[in-house]
């Protein structure tokens, strides 16, 4: 039995194929979110993974931003419930989630079920999202991707403000106006992101296990940052990304197990 | 009138305060808009004049940023705003009280940018407790009087403020019965904040009538589904697509600490011979606000308590961007809820603000968790 979880963020979309509830049968990222055609093709590419068919799928949640829009699923539920639901599944330790997206931070605490007991989300702010990072990629004409590697090789990183994307933006150019190496800037600017959801993360309470999941969880540099920033190691897998979608299909999976029981 | 008709009359009233404010000045009544949060509403009353709140709009600014920051209150700069493309045209006055910093600059601000309307300033004292701030209190409201007779015509007596303490608190106490049956009617979020927001646009005696049958037909009428009960908390809590947000997620408002509601109705003036001294003694009186001096932030266990007291499983704090009063007082009420066993969100709100999805997102992430 097949359920499907559908992530649809502002800047990609998820997918996990989940098969009897237990093992994932299929998973996908596309780099389009919400108002594209990212969604779909994501259910495409993780039906030609598993190998499976539309109609096989009993039930698909859909989260995140565009979770609302998307016509195929047979229910929504939030991003946070999701992402709270997935680290579970793979990390039952963990009490403390910091999910950073491509336009958001939350922070959950979960309890020993796994349940959500508490969360803060960023404000209306790019500043400690992937966004920031995205924009700092784009002034030091670099992939997103490169910013780990580059960071890495920095022994004193730069002070960036993690208070407001338009002031860090400003000071790392006159950074670069200063001359400061480029692996010091970019661990400067994974720090600044680290410091705001770390603030977040103490506005919650910080219990371990700590996990980082959402998009920028994958950036080794903000991962070290935060672990300096909170004092805390910070577990992570490499379905970070794919938590939210894994939660969906969990939930899809309760759905279908209810539907079940109600009819007998 | 029905239950449906009378949210109708005052849905009517809370979402065109202008057509308010052109009926009253057609029937030959003069106008003073008051400010946020609170003004001596019953001396403008008293002197046979219409009371308007002014708390802004949801809109885009332009006008007010040659005058303002970016990073201000947007209440303050929508006030502005609106002053200058003339929508406040027809008011005699306009009284701005002391209350923030932000409110102290918008009147310093009206004077240069609204010169059709003057602008009456009424300073409280911070130490309002004590009778010298009393006697404080008094001698603006004498400042009030005074610039309200110059610019209106209109002539003060303490007889008839004396019958408008007394409409107020009839007012007050109707609106206070309201809140708490609201808490168990089946009423929405919108409808709701319509009954409290009309009140800044309708003379207390019209509405103080509207809302009393309302109350009886609510009583009379089915009760809320579901127990996902909150209580509200923060500056301004009118924005239709907000409230629809509670109301897609089941989230019902059991109670508010909402200075644009609940908090305006808590006080009543006390009976005294003198009713601008029992005015004065009101306001002495008025706790639990971020704008009203106190020490000991008695704020903050109040809203515990009335959460408690109203079966609220969560605290949502309805953060008005750039508010530093509110924000003074977020953390210890985030640290008092999470002893209390109470869920807070911080749900940052702006005139400005259209798209409130995040806050979407995390009141349907509460249901979830409820």
């Amino acid at each position: 039995m097949y359920t499907l979880g559908i992530d649809i963020g502002s800047a990609t979309s998820k997918c996990i194929l989940l098969r009897d509830g237990k093992k994932i049968a299929g998973s996908s990222v596309v780099a389009a979110g919400t108002g594209t055609d990212g969604p779909e093709q994501a259910l495409k590419m993780v039906l030609e993974a598993a190998g499976a068919d539309r109609k096989d799928i009993l039930y698909v949640i859909a989260t995140g931003y565009g979770r609302k829009k998307f016509q195929g699923a047979d229910g929504e539920m939030s991003e946070l419930s999701c992402h709270a639901r997935g680290v579970h599944f793979v990390f039952p330790d963990v009490r403390t989630v910091i999910d950073i997206g491509g336009q958001d931070a939350k922070v959950l605490a979960l309890n020993e079920k796994g349940r959500m007991m508490n969360f803060a989300m960023n404000d209306k702010c790019a500043a400690g999202t992937g966004r920031f990072l995205e924009v700092m990629a784009g002034i030091l004409k670099m992939d997103i991707s490169e910013l780990e590697r580059e960071a890495e090789k920095s022994a004193d990183p730069a002070s960036i403000s993690s208070t407001c994307t338009v002031f860090a933006e400003s000071e790392v150019i006159s950074q670069l106006s200063a001359g400061t190496a480029l692996p010091d800037l970019v661990a400067g600017i994974c720090q600044s992101v680290a410091v705001r959801a770390a603030a977040l993360a103490r506005r919650v309470g910080v219990r371990e296990a700590v996990c980082m999941s959402g998009g920028v969880a994958k950036n080794a540099g903000v991962r070290t940052a935060m672990e300096k920033e909170l004092g805390v190691k910070i577990l992570f897998s490499d379905m970070a990304q794919l938590m939210g979608a894994l939660g969906a299909s969990l939930y899809a999976y309760d759905a279908v197990r209810d539907r079940e029981t109600s009819v007998q | 009138m029905g239950r449906n008709e009378l949210l109708a009359q005052l849905h009517e009233a809370a979402a065109s305060p202008k057509r308010q404010l052109e009926r009253y000045l057609a029937e030959g009544r003069k106008a003073v808009a008051v400010a946020p949060a609170y003004t001596p509403q019953e001396i403008v009353h008293s002197m046979g004049l219409v009371p308007m709140g002014v708390w802004g709009a949801d809109m885009e600014i332009s006008e007010a940023k040659k005058y303002y920051p970016a990073f201000i209150c947007s209440i303050m700069q929508t006030i502005l705003e609106l002053g200058i493309r003339g929508e406040y045209k027809g008011v005699s006055a306009i009284i701005i009280p002391s209350l923030c910093d932000s409110l102290k600059t918008l009147g310093q601000n009206w004077k240069y940018a609204v010169k059709d309307i003057p602008f009456i300033p009424m300073t409280y004292p911070q130490n309002r407790k004590p009778d010298y701030g009393v006697k404080f209190t008094m001698a603006g409201y004498e400042r009030v009087i005074r610039d309200l007779e110059a610019a209106t015509g209109a002539r003060f007596s303490k007889a008839a403020l004396k019958e408008s303490n007394r409409i107020y608190n009839e007012h007050n106490a109707v609106m206070r019965a309201f809140a708490e049956i609201a808490a168990e009617a089946d009423i929405t979020a919108a409808q709701r904040s319509d009954v409290f927001k009309s009140a800044w646009f309708m003379l207390p005696e019209e509405h103080t009538a509207v809302v009393r049958e309302l109350n009886e037909e609510l009583k009379r009428g089915p009760r809320a589904k579901g127990d996902r009960k909150v209580l509200v908390t923060g500056i301004l809590a009118d924005s239709p697509n907000l409230l629809r947000a509670f109301d897609e997620n089941g989230i019902r408002i059991a109670a508010d600490d909402v200075a644009h509601e609940s908090r305006q109705y808590r006080t009543d003036v006390p009976n005294l011979d003198d009713p601008l001294e029992a005015l004065a003694r009101k306001f002495s009186a008025m706790d639990n606000c971020s704008l009203l001096y106190d020490r000991d932030k008695k704020r903050i266990d109040y809203i515990v308590e009335q959460a408690r007291q109203h079966g609220a499983k969560g605290v949502i704090v309805l953060m008005t961007k750039f508010c530093d009063p509110e924000e003074f007082d977020y953390v210890p009420i985030k640290r008092a809820c999470d002893a209390a066993g109470l869920i807070s969100l911080n749900v940052e709100v702006d005139r400005q603000m259209v798209n409130y999805e995040q806050a979407n997102t995390m009141l349907q992430a509460l249901k979830e968790m409820l």
